[in-house]
């Protein structure tokens, strides 16, 4: 593997040499919120920042996109164009818990069976790199509770360790080596090796919260009419918030929209937490209260997902506890549960 | 890459108005591309989202049979904006059919059984692609006796008429249908699926039951079978729920870990007993 070391206050000037070639998705101060988005010219990428508001899956799974175009003929409205929209680009400063995400989402729309190219065009055209968290920014954190680490390298192209007086820039994939001609030729040596591992041993010390999720899965199924679930969502307004920050939820809705004589097919996020995410036309809803939803969301995330794909689809990041305007949280919700018999 | 969220061509060939309330037809629909037929390649009991652009998709069971050639059938109920959009169509309208989807009727493990059908009301199109798959020609010998109970609640809300009429008049299926209550013209059967399926009494022998119907003639007609000696991994039926990709990804139709939309739409009672029922 590849190994550079660079000078901390280089990324940013990095990252904007690599937009000269290729579109960069960088955090950027944006009033109040950091957010991940397109680096336009001249805008400074923020890699002191802690963590973005929202999750970068949006870069492969856009909030909205469109699908198809279509067109009415004497015939009827008839197909006229799939739009599969992709390009090169570089995602920079994903932290790990944001990076992991991309794995287990790659697991949902990369399958055997039924591959969404929506996706996966996006995906293959992007190179993440990963600023690791040599100190998790926030007291939310929970990433070692659900199979991360701040250092983790999974779903990274590039890693970046600050190391205390300098940045040690491994190239993970074959993907992530392509990027190496704008990292300098400064190579790493043993020192650095020893000072990441140190740095990682002291992030995963920090990280104040961490539960027990072995065998959550067997947990919950056996409580899936317990009266557990009675209390959890009352206090929950249905705003969808922690589904939209989530980095690995990806549900979605398709819906079509038409002008005059064109139209177009999109699909948007949706949320398990809505009333109507899955009722039915005939008025029967299988989740009819915030309970089933509730439900559903932990079961997903905590039993579902791993019984389909062998690993938890949350990866800890904490927004969902952070931005629930009424404080409902998730780690309390799966601690509790492993209470139960 | 194929990309699966892409519907095929179709024209609309045929349109059948089934019952006397005129809500429900079936649509006859021909691959605009003959190759396109050749991809779609179907099972009974899979299902394909019907799109009409501007409108949206439904996802609609499979009515006809893979041994009809040349066209596939949908028999729609007219409810919400796309089954309405496609109630007003015309017989040469073209929209577009996305799949096949979801598993089938095992018909592997049908064959060399007794197999009954049971369906209720308008919930009986895959039930009628796997009829007439399995009295095709060859296809006949490699199942056991046929036996089919379905009903309706009045005469006028009998779905496929004519079939039953002729499938009645074969001597190798056994029919029963029956309606809820009779009009001055009925002059068959009268009594609810769950009666008549106690009166017909089929053995539970080498036998495979296929439901499908309304939520209340399912709770009750189970009992009938499992008194008759029916295990749950012998009795099957399909789910539906609300559903958008078709191929397990927007996430809405899970029943436990399983999509009905990729998983399913077919589960034998045993399985459905192994998931967290949400539905």
């Amino acid at each position: 593997m590849e190994k550079r070391l660079i000078k901390k206050e280089a990324l940013a000037g990095i990252a904007k040499r690599i937009a000269e070639d290729v579109t960069v998705y960088a955090p950027v101060r944006v009033e109040e919120n950091v957010l991940f988005k397109v680096l336009e010219k001249g805008e400074e990428p923020l890699f002191t920042y802690q963590n973005s508001k929202n999750a970068p899956k949006n870069f492969f799974f856009p909030r909205s996109e469109v699908m198809l175009r279509y067109t009415r003929t004497p015939k009827g409205v008839e197909f006229t164009a799939e739009e599969l929209f992709a390009r090169d680009g570089v995602l920079m400063g994903a932290r790990p818990c944001d990076a992991r995400s991309f794995v287990l989402l790659d697991m949902l729309f990369d399958q055997e069976k039924y591959k969404d190219p929506y996706y996966i065009e996006k995906r293959n055209r992007t190179t993440v790199v990963s600023l690791a968290c040599a100190k998790p920014p926030y007291r939310e954190c929970f990433c070692t509770s659900v199979g991360g680490h701040p250092v983790d390298d999974k779903g990274a192209d590039v890693l970046i360790t600050d190391i205390g007086d300098v940045f040690l820039v491994e190239f993970v994939t074959p993907k992530g080596e392509k990027l190496l001609k704008y990292f300098g030729d400064q190579k790493a040596d043993a020192a650095s090796e020893e000072k990441k591992a140190a740095v990682a041993a002291a992030a995963e010390a920090a990280l104040t919260w961490k539960i027990a999720t072995h065998e959550v899965k067997e947990k919950l199924d056996r409580n899936f009419n317990s009266p557990f679930w009675d209390g959890i969502h009352k206090k929950c307004l249905a705003c969808g918030t922690c589904t939209f920050l989530c980095p690995t939820c990806h549900c979605f809705d398709i819906s079509d929209e038409m002008k005059y004589d064109d139209g177009r097919r999109l699909r948007n996020w949706d949320s398990c937490m809505f009333p109507l995410f899955t009722k039915e036309t005939s008025g029967h809803n299988p989740r009819p209260t915030q309970k089933e939803r509730w439900r559903q969301r932990v079961m997903h995330k905590f039993s579902y997902y791993p019984e389909n794909f062998g690993a938890i689809a949350c990866v800890g990041c904490g927004r969902c506890v952070q931005s629930c305007p009424v404080n409902i949280d998730i780690r309390k919700i799966v601690a509790e549960a492993m209470e139960l018999a | 890459m194929q990309n699966p969220y892409i519907p095929y061509p179709v024209e609309v060939i045929k349109i059948v108005t089934e019952v006397d309330t005129k809500d429900i037809k079936t649509f006859r629909l021909a691959f605009v591309n003959k190759e396109d037929e050749e991809k779609f390649k179907y099972t009974p009991g899979q299902f394909a989202e019907l799109c009409v652009y501007g409108k949206g998709e439904s996802p609609i069971g499979i009515a006809s049979s893979p041994t009809q050639k040349g066209y596939v059938e949908f028999t729609v109920q007219k409810a919400g904006v796309v089954t309405t959009a496609l109630h007003e169509m015309e017989e040469g309208t073209r929209m577009g059919i996305r799949g096949p989807l979801g598993n089938s009727w095992p018909i592997e493990y049908l064959e060399g059984k007794n197999v009954v059908v049971v369906g209720g009301g308008f919930a009986f199109t895959t039930l009628r692609s796997l009829i007439n798959y399995m009295i095709y020609e060859d296809n006949r010998k490699r199942f056991g006796k046929i036996t089919v109970v379905y009903g309706a609640r009045n005469p006028g809300l009998l779905i496929y008429k004519d079939e039953l009429k002729a499938w009645a008049e074969r001597g190798d299926i056994e029919m029963n249908v029956t309606v809820d209550k009779g009009d001055a013209t009925w002059t068959g059967r009268e009594g609810f699926v769950p009666t008549v399926c106690k009166e017909v009494a089929p053995s539970p022998e080498n036998a495979v039951t296929v439901i499908c119907g309304p939520p209340i003639m399912i709770r009750f007609t189970l009992p009938v079978f499992f008194d008759l000696g029916f295990s749950k991994e012998n009795i099957i039926t399909s789910l539906e729920m609300r559903m958008k990709c078709g191929i397990g990804k927007c996430g809405r139709c899970n029943v436990g870990s399983k999509y009905v939309c990729k998983d399913g739409p077919v589960f034998t009672f045993a399985e459905l007993d192994k998931l967290t029922r949400d539905f």
